[in-house]
């Protein structure tokens, strides 16, 4: 209705109203056209394999014959799995570990890097490297530092005199699954410390001097000052390394120990891969996959929940 | 009285402030070894002999041999490898922003129904990482028949990597001027010819970031090439470092020439644009 009159219109003086008015309704098409491809893509490989895994993940199948539905025997079977249950182990050791190490680090390298004004650039880019490496070259890069005949660590633990301390890192099952870890923190370690020295720069330095001035020590400057403006960087950095560290480890583990030694690093992610393609069970790696999903995500929302009320709290 | 009392000696006062300064440095000191040392031992190592390498651990090369690197080029066939990962990363990028253009500028400034549901299942799917998606998106690949094309995996890393990329650029068109656009609205102009010759320009920060941030996945991706590129002749440089690295046992100088040729083209990259590279991040994490 509105459309035919705006353009039968013979008012010289609203030309442009009902110009907008009409491009405004053109919109819908328009939007769908722009988002066409990216739905095509999203429906493609997100969308289709999230469905088809789902169904999956209720039946037995290797591949090639006829899959059988079996309800939720896979579900059922994984809460029985040793090798499953010790996965899900390692990679919550893994999770709470790498959150810690990342953020307390990466807040205290903010922190210095944050006082100093000489080679700061130069020394913030040299920290971010590791960030920029694959995974793999890293791990590789770590394989040979732990190597026990000619590695790095136990060269320099020789040489500070703490010969008795050296071992073979990546076979020794007590040790192992912390020395994969100590890996994804050098590499992640700048990347989580940059973006908390971009938000301690967004501090204002007056309220370092008002509190300077009441007498408020550095620690108490920290405690009461930085820590509470930090929030919600601390909250972007917490759920950048939390969904980080559980499912994006598989690269580090395959290329320093393959799950092992006797699955002593073994996580959700390298043991979905096996039992896929070592073993054959697609239904029953689907449905570790979604176990998986449903723990991360269920963690997740908690964070985001949680983090969210004390924040606005606060 | 307090004020006198509260004020040290001005010798004194410096000299702490000095003994501070040295304690902030030794402990970037410190985390500049642990962050670059590493990586100099590699390229030390990349010029030793084997016997070297094991004689002498720490320093420099006495004799720098440059031939590993063509040895380590020629057994882990790094041309075929090299030209695999520029082809996928290239075609991937390409994909990827001809594909989330026009979708994050029409989730910043169009008004249509269900805007605000879209919005929610690219942030929904930015916590689905492929990774949980593995084995189905393996059988959805294997059914397109896209196992082994260069082409089919440059999709699906322009897929996996379009959430995040959509977020980003969505909030740079967002925080652009709306005066340009209705101005443009007001002489005519359609919304792609404002896209394409308005906002596009504008928008090239937020372009420079996904494409950083894209090609750092891409380019180092171990884990969706190792499902998806099974034969050596369309494998990755991350797959040949692997493979290498499990084929011949204890050729430790030659791992070391591999890893420096893959991993100096990236380091030299960043340090070239870590400007806007640290910049880029920053901006999109704290503002979000």
């Amino acid at each position: 209705m509105a459309v035919p009159a705006a353009l039968t219109s013979k008012s010289p003086a609203i030309p442009h109203v009902s110009l907008a008015r009409r491009l405004g309704r053109s919109d819908g098409f328009v939007a769908a056209m722009m988002m066409l491809p990216a739905g095509i893509l999203f429906a493609l490989f997100f969308l289709w394999p999230f469905v088809s895994g789902f169904w999956l993940s209720f039946q037995r199948w290797d591949g090639f014959s006829d899959p059988r539905f079996i309800g939720l025997g896979n579900y059922w079977r994984l809460m029985k799995d040793g090798v499953f249950l010790l996965a899900l182990k390692n990679s919550f050791i893994f999770v709470i570990v790498s959150i810690l190490a990342k953020n307390i680090l990466g807040l205290a390298l903010a922190l210095l890097l944050n006082r100093v004004t000489f080679l700061r650039g130069f020394i913030r880019a040299s920290v971010f490297v590791p960030v920029t490496i694959s995974f793999v070259a890293a791990g590789l890069l770590w394989a040979w530092i732990y190597n026990p005949v000619f590695g790095l660590l136990n060269a320099g633990l020789e040489f500070v005199g703490l010969a008795s301390w050296k071992r073979s890192w990546l076979g020794d099952a007590n040790v192992a699954l912390y020395a994969v870890i100590v890996v994804d923190v050098w590499k992640w370690l700048g990347f989580h410390a940059v973006i908390y020295l971009a938000g301690l720069q967004t501090i204002p330095s007056e309220l370092y001097e008002a509190a300077r001035i009441d007498g408020a020590n550095a620690r108490r400057r920290l405690w009461h000052i930085t820590l509470p403006l930090m929030v919600p960087v601390i909250f972007i950095n917490t759920i950048l390394s939390l969904s980080g560290a559980f499912v994006r480890n598989f690269d580090i583990v395959h290329v320093l120990t393959q799950g092992g030694p006797n699955h002593a690093t073994e996580v959700v992610i390298t043991a979905m891969v096996k039992a896929a393609f070592t073993n054959s069970q697609m239904g029953y790696a689907a449905a570790m996959g979604y176990a998986l999903f449903v723990l991360v995500g269920g963690i997740c929302a908690i964070l985001v929940y949680w983090l969210g009320r004390t924040r606005f709290k606060v | 009285m307090s004020s006198t009392r509260d004020v040290p000696p001005d010798s004194s006062r410096a000299f702490t402030a000095a003994l501070e300064r040295i304690g902030i440095y030794a402990a970037l000191a410190i985390v500049l070894f642990q962050t670059l040392y590493p990586l100099l031992w590699v390229l030390f190592g990349s010029l030793k002999t084997k016997s070297e390498l094991i004689n002498n651990v720490w320093g420099p090369p006495t004799s720098p041999i440059l031939d590993n690197y063509i040895q380590a080029w020629q057994m882990a066939e790094m041309g075929t490898r090299i030209v695999n990962s520029v082809t996928v990363t290239a075609l991937s990028l390409a994909i990827l922003i001809l594909v989330v253009t026009p979708c994050s500028y029409a989730l910043a400034r169009l008004r249509f129904p269900g805007r605000n549901i879209v919005t929610g299942l690219v942030v929904g799917s930015m916590l689905v990482p492929p990774q949980v998606l593995a084995i189905p998106l393996f059988m959805v690949a294997r059914d397109l028949g896209i196992i082994n094309s260069t082409i089919g995996i440059s999709f699906i890393y322009a897929a996996s990597i379009m959430p995040l990329s959509i977020f980003i650029m969505r909030s740079f068109f967002l925080s652009l001027p709306f005066d340009l656009e209705d101005a443009a609205r007001v002489d005519g102009a359609g919304r792609v010819a404002i896209l394409v010759r308005i906002m596009l320009p504008l928008a090239r920060p937020g372009m420079a970031l996904i494409i950083i941030f894209g090609f750092i996945e891409v380019w180092n991706d171990f884990f969706l090439a190792f499902l998806l590129l099974r034969q050596p002749a369309v494998q990755t440089i991350p797959l040949g470092l692997v493979n290498f690295f499990q084929q011949y046992d204890s050729l430790w100088n030659l791992y070391f020439a591999a890893l420096m040729i893959t991993t100096l083209p990236v380091i030299l990259l960043f340090v070239l644009m870590q400007r806007q590279f640290i910049a880029g991040l920053t901006a999109g994490a704290v503002k979000a």
